[in-house]
């Protein structure tokens, strides 16, 4: 059985009930503490792909998600390189997904090449909503049959605005309205991400950065089940 | 030693945006632009381009060796950390720059510069010292100053010998305040004697630990002079619950939960901090309370939060301020920045967020709750024995909170903000955060005897409270310091925030170190355990600290309070009923839009309320997520049914009128909201938090019948109080004038159900069933209520639902009725009403409300709609089921019907005498709150 990677470092804190998500999705998880990957102790091509979950990574400091994606760029850049050659899923979720931009390998797989950055929430604070994504018509193995569905999940964050320079980015999840239109209003789009961007994918459709926590949307007591979906794509994928 | 500097624009800054318009909130109109530029300061031959990329992300941020801000624009501040204090960002960057290859990066400091364009440079002094910098810890680095090294310095003070021989009580007293001891002349006689007795002068260290540990905070002279600390234990102990594991003597208190596992609860207040500083103040309320989930037994797993706040009405103008009080609108809107700042990096979801206002509470009452989640092996802590390590992990040690335990204390004076801002302390949650994720790690791993964490008093109090049966010799030389001119009696009095104490068998040291650093936690054995009942201490080859543990715990001499009833003259309210449409309206539009009931989930949305994936039920819920539940459900075991519900009520009002009757109220309140949803009574814990005005004869009286009351009906109605806190300092003082906060208890409920699934939340579920009353309802009692506080007024009448009998008798066949799932939606009746709930749950499921009065109702309308009836709730029951509802030996009434419309209509007889859409009060209803915020 394939195994996933959840990484997590100090200050994240959602990487528990991620796992818990891709064990329920019929996955096998591993926590992996980025200390093990700096001291060689563990490798990311244990692994068959890698979720870097959610909270506060080295509290944030000097930037959301800065200095985790400068350890990933700096000490384990041929290792992640290895890891995307190979065609192994990534999946960033909120901090998570913060790194994976901060770490230039989204949008477009180059460590070390920023092309696009999450930034403070137009209202400048942190906004806890329940939010509906519209999924994309874009080929990515994690919306697969999901196409034009709307999923509800929740959404915790302070720097979501996705500025993205250059064209060449996929966006797979949009914010909507209660209509299920992709939305700039407030709060359906809690952060103003501009064209309502909550979620993007690279060329492949491997690599997935999300806002919102789809871990938090996985099991009958939560309000919706509609994150369960990603992860059961994931471990769908990993059988093939 | 070469510094180097890296200064950082944001090309487009939402925070610099928002400072600008929170100044022009507070009158600062000229400030035409404010813009913030970041500077690293960097000390050793690094190369800085290498660094950049930590520094900068250029799609959104510009870098420069020099400032790039033009001086003709405006006066510009740069505000950093004291050179004695150290950034917390620094072991971050320190850490990366190794990442980069970056070697000989040797120290790094932050500095932020604000550029005040439109505003004189004195005036943006003026501004920069209120709002931007504490200076305690922090200051203006001034142009041109020099430093030949950026690490922290500074020279400590010699530990200083007291004597008080031959000091007269009046000499004593001036010392006591000249050296912010504010200990009472009682117990600088017990010391003066003890010097006496011991034949040697005490060290200030050991003076400083003695007066922390006396204090009211720390010791609850006032509760024990009143004979009320052990009460509610008492009464715990009499109800004997098989659920109960721990109560009253650790951190928190411990509930059996399923499957092997235990929940615990503790609520912490920390209000004079808030009051003074808000931001620092609320943000280590949380951290503090967090801790003690942390230190409960060998340590639980924080898994929910809530913060409670108490101020004035944040509307009153400037000059309605009490001379020395920080406005409540900052007070507020500190408060809520500051529970997002700390709660949301920790990963811990808000349960509750309540904020109340009452002209009594120029000194805030700042609660919060902390719930945790620890295996039943490990609920309990073993003893300390003599070898054991004393392993404090953590943050290190600064100037933070010196005389917190003290200052909390005291009354609040005009001259306390300026005096005491010392008292408050800076937290950091990241730090928090590493030791929260390795503390369940080194218990599993059997590295944990005992744990506490550092709070009021700090190393003193962790080592003297752990340490207290055994011994502790201490080498304060081994403490982790961030200031280097701290010297022995601060390092032991130091509040520093996110340090905790671990009890470490020897022999489990070296695994415990291996699992503290692979979670980056700081850690240092700073003394052993001993067996000869003494604290002990010796710092830079002196003997600092030798006192008796007998003496440090009971020597405190208690001073005795005597109490005399207190004469209430509060008029009977005087409304006339409404009679109208118009009237009615404008009586529901001000219950609606009234602070206390008004959508207040501009803060709650701040906060992570789904964090750890545990939640069923969060602050908000229905179709809209609008709807406030009043409730918070968690199923803390993965994947399994179990549930823990929380519920609380505060409420500022009714102790005006009846402080005994209060603390029954809130007790009741806050179990009935946990029955409703469909936990059994008899599977709950509770927690208290008293918040009263500093001692009198009266305020003792009130006092001593409120504890009593809540002890005789926790026994009575078999609901244990598990933890609980009390604060007598409630007292704030203008000049001559004296403010006392409302008699104020907070009562938290925690109780466990097998099966989240069948929870009942209080949105309506289809039109045409019945809606019904279930308990009393006293409609011509208003008193205390929100509907007559609209009017300015408090009233003398405030419900009392009966005895505990006739309390129980409700919650019992809510209890059958929720068991036969006879209702589909029901919530429990507190301020605002029945017609809160109705439109809450209308709200909350876009269905309407039909409310039928007759001939046979008695009694006002108004006190049927608004009157509140603690103990009663309001249950949505099938027609079918509704027919069987007559054969009820409980009091009850069907008082209307759910209707498809989104309307709320009242009516009379058949006659329709108000009808409103609910979406018109919706929108009345969501502005009160976001007004006060902007």
């Amino acid at each position: 059985m394939a195994s996933i990677a959840v990484l997590y470092a100090p200050g994240t804190n959602c990487h528990e009930e991620t796992a818990a998500a891709v064990e329920r999705a019929g996955g096998e998880s591993a926590l992996v503490h980025l200390q093990y990957l700096l001291q060689g102790r563990s490798h990311l091509m244990d692994y068959h792909a890698a979720i870097v979950p959610g909270g506060f990574s080295y509290g944030d400091h000097l930037g959301a998600g800065r200095i985790f994606a400068t350890m990933l760029v700096a000490k384990l850049r041929g290792q992640l390189a290895e890891f995307l050659d190979a065609k192994r899923p990534i999946l960033g979720i909120c901090n998570g997904f913060q790194i994976l931009a901060e770490a230039g390998i989204l949008p477009r797989r180059q460590p070390g090449t920023r092309a696009m950055a999450l930034v403070e929430n137009q209202s400048s604070r942190f906004e806890d909503r329940r939010v509906r994504l519209l999924v994309s018509q874009e080929k990515s193995m994690w919306t697969e049959g999901l196409e034009g569905m709307i999923l509800r999940m929740p959404s915790a964050h302070g720097e979501g605005r996705a500025v993205i320079p250059e064209s060449g980015h996929r966006t797979l999840f949009q914010f909507t309205d209660a209509q299920g239109n992709p939305t700039m209003e407030y709060p359906d789009n809690p952060s103003g991400s501009p064209d309502a961007v909550a979620g993007v994918t690279d060329e492949t459709g491997l690599v997935l950065g999300l806002m919102p926590h789809p871990e938090r949307a996985s099991m009958p007591s939560h309000y919706s089940q509609d994150g369960l979906k990603l992860f059961q794509n994931l471990v769908r994928w990993l059988k093939r | 030693m070469t510094i180097q500097a890296v200064y950082t624009l944001s090309k487009d800054d939402p925070e610099a945006r928002k400072w600008l318009s929170f100044f022009h909130r507070h009158g600062y109109a000229r400030l035409n632009q404010l813009i913030i530029e970041r500077v690293y300061w960097l000390e050793g031959e690094a190369e800085v381009g290498n660094l950049l990329p930590l520094f900068v992300n250029p799609l959104y941020q510009v870098a420069s060796d020099r400032s790039q801000l033009n001086p003709e624009n405006g006066p510009v501040l740069e505000i950093a950390y004291r050179p004695a204090v150290t950034d917390p960002e620094t072991p971050s960057i320190l850490e990366a720059a190794r990442a980069l290859g970056e070697n000989k990066l040797e120290f790094a400091r932050l500095s932020r510069r604000y550029q005040f364009s439109g505003l004189e440079e004195a005036e943006a002094r003026k501004l920069a010292s209120r709002f931007l910098y504490n200076k305690i810890v922090e200051r203006v680095r001034e142009a041109g100053e020099v430093f030949e090294t950026l690490r922290p310095s500074g020279e400590p003070d010699a530990v200083d010998r007291v004597s008080f021989e031959g000091l007269s009580d009046r000499q004593l007293e001036a010392l006591a305040s000249e050296r912010s001891w504010y200990a009472p002349i009682s117990q600088m006689k017990a010391i003066q004697a003890h010097e006496r007795a011991q034949g040697r002068r005490h060290t200030d260290a050991e003076i400083e630990i003695l007066v922390q540990s006396w204090s009211d905070h720390c010791y609850h002279t006032t509760w024990k002079s009143l004979g009320l600390l052990n009460l509610l234990s008492q009464a715990t102990r009499r109800i004997a619950h098989p659920l109960v594991v721990s109560s009253f003597k650790d951190n928190a208190g411990g509930m059996e939960f399923y499957d092997g596992w235990v929940v615990t609860i503790k609520g912490e207040t920390h209000n004079f901090p808030s009051a003074i500083a808000p931001f620092g103040g609320i943000a280590t309320k949380h951290g503090g309370v967090i801790r003690d989930t942390l230190g409960f037994g060998k340590g639980a797993y924080p898994i929910g939060g809530t913060t409670v706040m108490g101020t004035m009405d944040p509307r009153i103008a400037d000059e309605e301020v009490p001379v020395g009080a920080l406005h409540p609108q900052m007070i507020l809107t500190e408060s809520i920045r500051a529970t997002a700042y700390y709660m949301n990096p920790m990963g811990i979801p808000m349960m509750h967020p309540v904020y109340r206002c009452h002209p009594g509470y120029p000194k805030c009452f700042a609660l919060g709750h902390s719930i945790g989640l620890i295996p039943a092996k490990y609920a309990l802590k073993d003893s300390s024995e003599p070898g054991d390590i004393a392993l404090l992990v953590g943050g290190e040690t600064g100037r933070d909170g010196i005389h917190g335990a003290t200052a909390s204390s005291t009354g609040m004076t005009g001259r306390t903000l300026e005096k005491e801002f010392a008292a408050v302390q800076i937290g950091h949650p990241i730090t928090e955060r590493r030791f929260t994720s390795a503390i369940p790690v080194l218990r599993d791993s059997g590295c944990i005897r005992a744990v506490t964490d550092l709070g009021a008093g700090g190393i003193s109090s962790a080592a003297g409270e752990i340490g207290g049966e055994t011994g502790i010799e201490l080498d304060l030389d081994l403490v982790p310091l961030k200031d280097a001119s701290l010297t022995a009696w601060e390092i032991l009095l130091s509040e520093s925030q996110e340090r905790m104490l671990i009890v470490v068998p020897p022999e489990k040291l070296q695994q415990a170190v291996e699992i503290l650093d692979r979670y980056e936690v700081s850690h240092a054995s700073i003394g052993s355990f001993t067996s000869n009942q003494r604290l002990q201490a010796t710092w830079r080859g002196e003997q600092v600290v030798d006192l008796e543990m007998s003496f440090l715990w009971e020597g405190c001499p208690i001073d005795p309070v005597s109490a005399s009833e207190p004469r209430r003259t509060l008029p009977a309210i005087d409304i006339s009923e409404p009679c109208s449409q118009d009237h009615w309206e404008s009586a529901i539009e001000k219950v609606l839009s009234h602070y206390h009931c008004a959508d207040q989930s501009g803060a709650g949305a701040r906060f992570d309320t789904t964090v750890q994936g545990r939640t069923v039920v969060g602050p908000y819920g229905g179709r809209n997520d609008r709807m406030p539940t009043n409730l918070s459900v968690l199923a803390p075991l993965r994947d399994k049914p179990y549930g823990v519900v929380t519920t609380l009520a505060f409420n500022p009002f009714y102790g005006e009128i009846n402080p005994e009757l209060l603390a029954r109220l809130m007790m009741i309140e806050a179990v009935t909201k946990a029955v409703v949803a469909g936990t059994d009574y008899r599977n709950m814990v509770l927690c208290d938090n008293f918040y009263t005005p500093r001692i009198t004869p009266e305020i003792a009286w009130d006092l001593t019948r409120m504890v009593e009351a809540i002890a005789d009906l926790s026994v009575a109605t078999g609901i244990p109080f598990i933890s609980g806190k009390d604060s007598s300092s409630g007292t704030f003082e203008a000049g001559s004038e004296k403010i006392n906060v409302p008699m104020t208890l907070a009562v938290a409920a925690m109780g466990k159900v097998p099966d989240v699934a069948k929870i009942v939340t209080k949105e309506f579920k289809r039109a045409g069933n019945k809606l019904v009353l279930l308990g009393p309802a006293r409609p011509e009692l208003l008193g205390g209520s929100v509907y007559a506080d609209t009017f300015g007024q408090r009233g003398s009448g405030l419900f009392d639902p009966g005895d505990a009998a006739a309390v129980r008798c409700v919650w019992d066949k809510a209890i059958e009725f929720h068991a036969e799932g006879q209702y589909v939606s029901g919530s429990a009746i507190a301020e605002g009403g029945m017609l809160l709930r109705i439109f809450e749950a209308t709200m909350g499921s876009g269905l309407g409300a039909k409310i039928e009065f007759d001939a046979q109702t008695p009694g006002r309308r108004d006190g049927w709609l608004f009157g509140e009836f603690i103990g009663s709730m309001l249950l949505e029951i099938p027609p079918e089921a509704a027919q069987t509802l007559s054969r009820l030996k409980v009091s009850h009434q069907i008082i209307g019907q759910v209707i498809a419309e989104p309307l709320i209509v009242f009516a009379e007889g058949g006659k329709v005498i108000f009808q409103q859409a609910a979406s018109r009060l919706e929108s009345l209803w969501g502005q009160t709150f976001r007004e006060v915020l902007e």
